[in-house]
């Protein structure tokens, strides 16, 4: 399945298997889950949070230096 | 299925590692508002009557301090503004201080930009163009506290709140316990004294708030945020020690916490075995309380002129 991943500027699509969560994904394009918030489809969710296909995916970098 | 512990509704934003508590948005913010204003009661931070000044950069911490603290203004308890430091770094700053404003704006609270050009004459960009030997954060910490007070008593402002969290207070505490730090150390606190009428007491009301809990609130209640990173944050000792706490506490979900209480308590001990009472004079440059004759903010103007 394929869902789209926006931080900041870039945005991109994505392949993931089916029952991944946000923390997989996070995993998959290294970015570690504690310097962040993630929404899904504009509303906040929590890492263990499961993908479906055509999910909007909005990673939020909010701390530096983590 | 995870469910919100205060309410049950099935969207959760927050799984806090520390305790298991999970939160809707709604009772997040709900929550994380009681939590702060329940610390400014118990430590005594604010008073009815209190003239409070926001130290407000446009960030996550400082957007939330002065969101909080604006329910204690609605219900007339204190009096309120904010005051934005550009400390003139090029590419970073301008969007802070437009967020600011935003901020500002959105609660109708009277907002103050000043800058180092105006109060030191040199941008901190022009400072580190020729500095070799001290990294920016010196110079800024100094200048920021030098012209913060020097704003606070203009305006009549008696407590400057600022928006240090837990992470912030952990990282000082380990910073200047490492580095044997023991005079520094015996100052860390929620409260300022003030034992010298020219010094402003300074509050922090979110120090027992994770950082990621203050980035939270700040999304979660749709506040004008600038989530930038300072360019010269990158390699400070702070930043090294800030990326080791929140390593190990991914496995130790309640370490900051710990080394807090800890801290807190054995403070009393510090400050009585360790805390100089500096006599106070006032320096000859430019009047604010210094411990010599000459304040630090000074000692650096002079190197420069
Ligand atoms: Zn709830
Ligand atoms: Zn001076």
């Amino acid at each position: 399945m394929e869902v789209t991943v926006i931080i900041g500027e870039d945005e991109k699509k994505l392949d993931v298997d089916e029952g991944k969560t946000v923390r997989n994904l996070l995993q998959m394009i290294e970015i570690p889950v504690e310097t962040v918030v993630v929404k899904k489809n504009k509303a906040i969710i929590i890492e263990e949070e499961p993908l479906e296909d055509g999910d909007i995916i909005e990673v939020i970098r909010v701390i530096y230096g983590g | 299925m995870d469910l919100c512990d205060k309410c049950g509704n099935p969207q959760i934003i927050i799984k806090k590692k520390q305790s298991g508590q999970m939160l809707c948005q709604e009772c997040f913010i709900k929550s994380t508002n009681e939590k702060v204003l329940k610390d400014i009661r118990r430590q005594k931070l604010i008073e009815k009557g209190d003239k409070v000044l926001v130290a407000l950069s446009g960030g996550k911490d400082s957007v939330m301090v002065l969101d909080i603290l604006n329910n204690l203004r609605k219900r007339r308890i204190i009096d309120l503004m904010a005051v934005t430091i550009d400390e003139g770094i090029g590419g970073y700053r301008e969007d802070g201080v437009r967020i600011a404003a935003l901020n500002a704006e959105r609660i109708g609270v009277n907002h103050k930009i000043v800058s180092f050009k105006e109060y030191i004459g040199h941008t901190l960009d022009d400072i580190m163009a020729d500095s070799v030997d001290r990294n920016a954060c010196t110079y800024c910490g100094v200048f920021r506290r030098w012209i913060l007070n020097q704003v606070a008593r203009e305006e009549g402002a008696n407590k400057i709140a600022t928006g240090h969290n837990l992470d912030d207070e952990t990282q000082s505490i380990l910073m200047n316990y490492l580095e044997g730090n023991i005079q520094n150390l015996t100052r860390i606190g929620v409260k300022s004294q003030s034992n010298y009428e020219g010094f402003t007491v300074k509050i922090k009301p979110l120090r027992e708030i994770p950082e990621k809990e203050t980035a939270l609130y700040a999304i979660a209640r749709n506040l004008p945020v600038h989530l930038a990173g300072c360019p010269y944050a990158g390699d400070s000792f702070r930043a090294k020690i800030g990326t080791f706490l929140k390593q190990i506490s991914k496995d130790h979900p309640t370490i900051m916490y710990s080394t807090l209480r800890g801290f807190d308590k054995i403070k009393p001990v510090l400050k009585e075995e360790f805390s100089k009472t500096v006599p106070m004079e006032v320096c000859q440059d430019c009047g604010e309380p210094s411990t010599g004759k000459i304040c630090k903010a000074c000692s650096f103007r002079r190197l420069w002129d």
